[in-house]
């Protein structure tokens, strides 16, 4: 945000520049063009009783405690107990629910398990379907064009893009969610964390391995990469 | 095929398979507006005032030059409003009295926080 | 509740099951997604029309064609999703990688036939 600033500071007198969404903001504290129309909205479908007055704080709640650490606690109860790893890949749903994970939308869940021979990776080409209950609201790069059109032609390229050489010999499964269904990705447990505890072995599960474009390692996993929007 | 024709065959969403640039690995904190507006979206979903699907066919119908140039939550709003419009649960008038309120609402606020001369 | 057995079964003496309530393919079968062209709103990526594809799974239960309901028919017909696999190299001619890697995705009954 800041940075845009400056850039406007550069570039021209913009006060009646829109091009930007949050030039207002940085200009004069007031809330955007958008922002203005979303609270509009609200408060018009409020005053109509077509909506609760609670319930968009209400949904935030539950946007807010999903994050990936409930992918991270399947992953490792899958890791640690046969049992429910099998009911996890015959049904991601219901093993989530047993683990208290409740699914706020009508979506259903497929567990993709990776192995030395078959490694997964998520996309929608279409929108941005994610298996938001388990790990929470997608990172952008996941909903900007460059991984939806490249994921599914040229999907080691990508990967290697992300610092994941996938072998040859590895079959690679790419899923384009585009209806119901979600998909959460099973990665490899690493070696080396045989006398690991659940939650030790938790901690090491990342979201972007449960997308499928980097394994879990016994290494801390990367800073957040890139630049900020 | 027409000159056309593709306009119409392909949504300007449907972007598998299409040539692109490397990934960024880009990602921010959602603003408490873009929350809100995730949150109602699933909240009409809920209600199914504007079902999940309608959401999507909504933000298609944008057209190309929105969907490459608005932001994500961007779209969903405005794709929100057009919808809200269509099933006649808002007029084009109401929303836009309603905004003008909202906008003067917020200068005032942004007036008060300003320090005393 | 996706379930592993339809609850309607079909298995009762005298219950005949309605137009669509049981899939129409099973796993293992061999399908063509179709090459249409629906105006507006589709869930069926271009890159996919016409390309032949092997039925993984039957999505359960069966749920409401997402082309209607994506113009507000939240009572829209009913029919079954379909996990399917397509290989990449059937789908980009000039594929770069195992001849194994494949594409996956649910698609609406409707638009898979026979081969």
């Amino acid at each position: 945000m800041g940075q845009q600033n400056q850039h406007h500071d550069h570039d021209h007198d913009h006060g009646h520049d829109h091009d930007h969404p949050h030039a207002e903001i940085a200009q004069t504290g007031m809330p955007g063009y958008y922002e203005i129309m979303e609270t509009a909205v609200r408060e018009l479908l409020v005053e109509r009783r077509l909506i609760g007055p609670d319930e968009i704080r209400r949904q935030i709640e539950v946007l807010d405690s999903r994050t990936p650490a409930l992918g991270a606690k399947v992953v490792a109860r899958a890791w640690v107990d046969a049992d429910f790893r099998r009911r996890l890949l015959a049904n991601g749903r219901t093993a989530c629910e047993e683990l208290g994970i409740s699914f706020y939308d009508d979506t259903q869940l497929i567990v993709l398990e990776n192995t030395d021979k078959v490694h997964n990776l998520i996309v929608c080409t279409l929108c941005s379907c994610y298996p938001r209950p388990v790990l929470g609201l997608p990172p952008d790069w996941y909903k900007l064009k460059a991984y939806r059109a490249r994921a599914v032609v040229e999907p080691r390229a990508v990967l290697a893009e992300f610092g994941t050489i996938i072998p040859d010999d590895v079959e690679i499964r790419v899923s384009d969610s585009t209806a119901m269904v979600r998909y959460l990705v099973l990665p490899r447990r690493p070696d080396g964390t045989e006398g690991f505890s659940e939650e030790q072995l938790a901690a090491l599960v990342t979201r972007d391995a449960m997308i499928g474009v980097v394994p879990v390692t016994l290494t801390a996993p990367p800073a957040p990469g890139g630049t900020l929007q | 095929m027409t000159a056309t024709e593709h306009l119409v065959k392909r949504l300007p969403n449907d972007i598998g398979g299409l040539p692109a640039e490397p990934i960024q690995r880009v990602e921010h904190e959602l603003e408490p507006w873009e929350k809100r507006c995730h949150a109602l979206a699933d909240v009409l979903d809920f209600h199914k005032i504007i079902n999940t699907e309608e959401k999507r066919r909504g933000v298609e119908a944008l057209g190309s030059e929105m969907v490459g140039k608005l932001s994500y939550y961007e779209r969903w709003i405005a794709a929100f409003a057009n919808i809200l419009f269509q099933k006649g649960v808002l007029t084009p008038g109401e929303l836009a009295r309603k905004m003008a309120e909202v906008e003067a609402r917020f200068a005032e606020e942004a007036a008060d926080r300003k320090p005393c001369p | 509740m996706p379930s592993p057995t339809p609850a309607h079964g079909g298995r009762i003496p005298g219950v005949v099951p309605a137009d669509g309530e049981e899939p129409a393919f099973a796993p293992g079968d061999a399908v063509r997604i179709r090459t249409l062209s629906p105006v507006g709103h589709y869930r069926v990526p271009l890159y996919l029309r016409g390309k032949a594809a092997s039925v993984e799974a039957v999505i359960r239960p069966a749920a409401i064609d997402n082309e209607e309901e994506g113009y507000g028919r939240n009572a829209g017909s009913r029919r079954h999703y379909y996990r399917v696999a397509v290989p990449m190299t059937a789908i980009w001619a000039d594929y770069r990688g195992n001849a194994a890697d494949s594409l996956r995705i649910e698609v609406f009954e409707t638009w898979l036939e026979r081969i």
